[in-house]
């Protein structure tokens, strides 16, 4: 597979503050690439970067084979991006804010039209064409957010945490929306987020952190290297569950009055529970999540 | 750039209060005129008979200048609501290179400040002749339209040098009101540039904006002063005082300084501007 962009010791300061430090990573053609991490942790900065609008201080990027600082112009026309807060004209209605953006790349008459009435298909705004942005809600501005990125039939996909202060249902859709385009269309998404269940949809996940590195992999890498699953027992007497478990040397917690024991997979239950089985009252076998992960590799709670 | 100028023109006549604010200063000046300065300056020179519309007209002529100083201002908002509301990222991350954005900002500025001068100048010119004035000639028209012109190309230069230091809506706002309000008097329209104090009227004289007002007045005044009876040797006077020649000294200026001075403050500051948008570019 092609890597589409590729990074090479990436880092950027704002006066004093380090917000990149040294990263480097490469995503591929047409997958789903998620950026995980909390609030500050440089994720927009990279993102800013890539899409050409902040300078890097060191390092080398390729977007689509093209020379970022070189050829920023044809890196322009390849991506389409998506920033945090919406970045359309409020008294403009949708169209005529995707006929706007779409001739900033030299799109006109015929062919503007086609491009404004596609990204509306995409994105399913066809029927609110004529309201204003600023009257739209926030699910449909983030779909009108998406379209314009979409105006130019970009390659690769840019979003900057694309459902962050959305609604569960809106969320869901937008996020369809997503996925759609790149399961459907192939489109290489490159996105932001700090929703787990997010990250646990993408192909291939990185965990930034204080501006580096902290894990990469596929989200089932991840769990399974980062996150443990565990085994919860509710016993009518813990005394002698203890002593047994203990003679065994397996190691548990106390949580919440149930014994959580860390398992190396979910099947390792099995025998416990056959020890114990006598005086279980009941069990629950937790396979370890994106939360888990998140939390086994930044050691910390999220930030917000 | 041409789409982006478009853009621009969009924006800002989509939003109704924009236009409002930037003419602001435009119907105050109308609105104090209409209620007492009109009558005040008329019988002022009552002894030349009905000095009515000379004053009409001079009035209007000031006004056109400064409506085309605010109406400028007023077009920038839209360069500085993308600044703040941070639409500028998405621009940048645009195929359209950073000059010809600056380039589309300052274009529609321009257009807007000539739109709206067009507009306020046929208002203008129904109202002299709704109180008994006369029509502009073909000729005065087309001199009236190069002055307007010349004029609102050195106030885009003026305005646009000023708002390049400001990236807040707020500190525009302010600056938008202080201007608002100083704009009369500077160029000599509340209170004529005669009964100004001589360090005032100096103020007034390096103004660029006040030659433009000058220039306006001597054309759109040629005709009713010619109809009244002044007297020979009291003319210049009167010309001074209402600021429609300025004086440097015992010297009359005339109209080819008058017309260099728009032209080089133009030049001049759109120079400072480039200076001062660049500057920034590199912090």
């Amino acid at each position: 597979m092609r890597h589409i962009i590729e990074v090479k010791n990436l880092k950027k300061s704002y006066k004093d503050v380090r917000a990149v430090k040294d990263i480097s990573f490469y995503a591929e053609e047409g997958k789903l690439f998620a950026f995980l991490g909390p609030n500050g942790a440089g994720k927009s900065t990279t993102i800013d970067i890539i899409c050409t609008f902040l300078r890097a201080d060191e390092g080398e990027i390729l977007v689509d084979g093209l020379v970022l600082g070189q050829q920023d112009d044809q890196i322009r026309r390849s991506i389409g991006a998506v920033f945090q807060d919406g970045l359309l004209d409020q008294l403009l209605t949708v169209e005529e804010n995707l006929r706007v953006r779409g001739s900033l790349y030299g799109l006109r008459g015929e062919a503007l039209s086609k491009a404004v009435a596609a990204a509306l298909e995409l994105v399913g705004l066809h029927a609110l064409a004529k309201r204003p942005y600023g009257k739209l809600s926030g699910g449909q501005r983030r779909r009108c957010d998406i379209a314009r990125a979409l105006v130019h039939t970009p390659k690769i996909l840019f979003l900057d945490e694309p459902t962050t202060g959305l609604d569960p249902q809106t969320r869901k859709a937008v996020w369809d929306t997503i996925l759609t385009l790149q399961k459907e269309r192939g489109m290489t998404v490159f996105l932001t987020t700090h929703y787990m269940e997010e990250a646990a949809d993408a192909d291939y996940v990185i965990v930034i952190d204080d501006g580096r590195i902290a894990a990469k992999g596929t989200p089932a890498e991840l769990r399974e290297n980062y996150a443990s699953d565990c085994l919860l027992l509710s016993v009518r007497d813990r005394e002698a569950v203890s002593a047994r478990l203990a003679e065994r040397q397996v190691l548990f917690t106390e949580v919440g009055g149930r014994l959580k024991i860390k398992l190396p997979d979910t099947k390792s239950a099995l025998p416990l529970l056959r020890l114990c089985e006598d005086e279980i009252d009941s069990f629950e076998v937790l396979s370890g999540t994106m939360d888990d992960a998140f939390l086994g590799i930044t050691g910390k709670e999220m930030r917000t | 750039m041409r789409a982006f100028c478009k853009r621009n023109l969009l924006v800002f006549f989509r939003d109704r209060l924009a236009i409002f604010f930037s003419l602001l200063s435009t119907f105050i000046i109308i609105g104090l005129y209409v209620l007492f300065l009109g009558d005040v300056w008329t019988s002022g020179f009552s002894e030349f008979g009905n000095m009515r519309e000379v004053m009409d007209n001079w009035i209007m002529a000031g006004l056109l200048a400064v409506t085309s100083v605010t109406t400028t201002m007023g077009a920038f908002g839209v360069m500085i609501g993308d600044r703040s509301q941070k639409i500028m990222k998405d621009l940048y991350c645009s195929p359209i290179s950073r000059t010809k954005l600056t380039g589309g900002y300052v274009l529609s500025a321009f257009l807007i400040g000539m739109c709206l001068t067009g507009v306020t100048l046929v208002l203008a010119q129904l109202y002299i002749v709704l109180y008994g004035g006369s029509w502009l000639s073909l000729t005065a028209l087309v001199q009236v339209a190069g002055i307007v012109t010349l004029t609102t190309f050195s106030n885009t230069a003026l305005v646009f040098f000023a708002v390049s230091f400001i990236s807040s809506e707020s500190a525009f706002s302010t600056m938008s009101t202080v201007i608002g309000t100083l704009i009369g008097f500077v160029t000599g329209i509340y209170l004529p540039i005669g009964s100004l104090p001589d360090a005032v009227q100096w103020v007034v004289k390096c103004f660029p904006p006040s030659h433009g007002a000058a220039l306006l007045r001597r054309v759109m005044m040629a005709e009713p002063l010619e109809r009244v009876a002044i007297p020979e040797e009291a003319l210049p006077a009167i010309k001074e005082t209402l600021g429609v020649e300025f004086y440097f000294g015992e010297q009359a200026m005339g109209v080819w300084p008058s017309l260099l001075i728009l032209l080089c403050s133009g030049v001049l500051f759109f120079g400072l501007s480039i200076w001062s948008v660049n500057r920034k570019k590199k912090a």
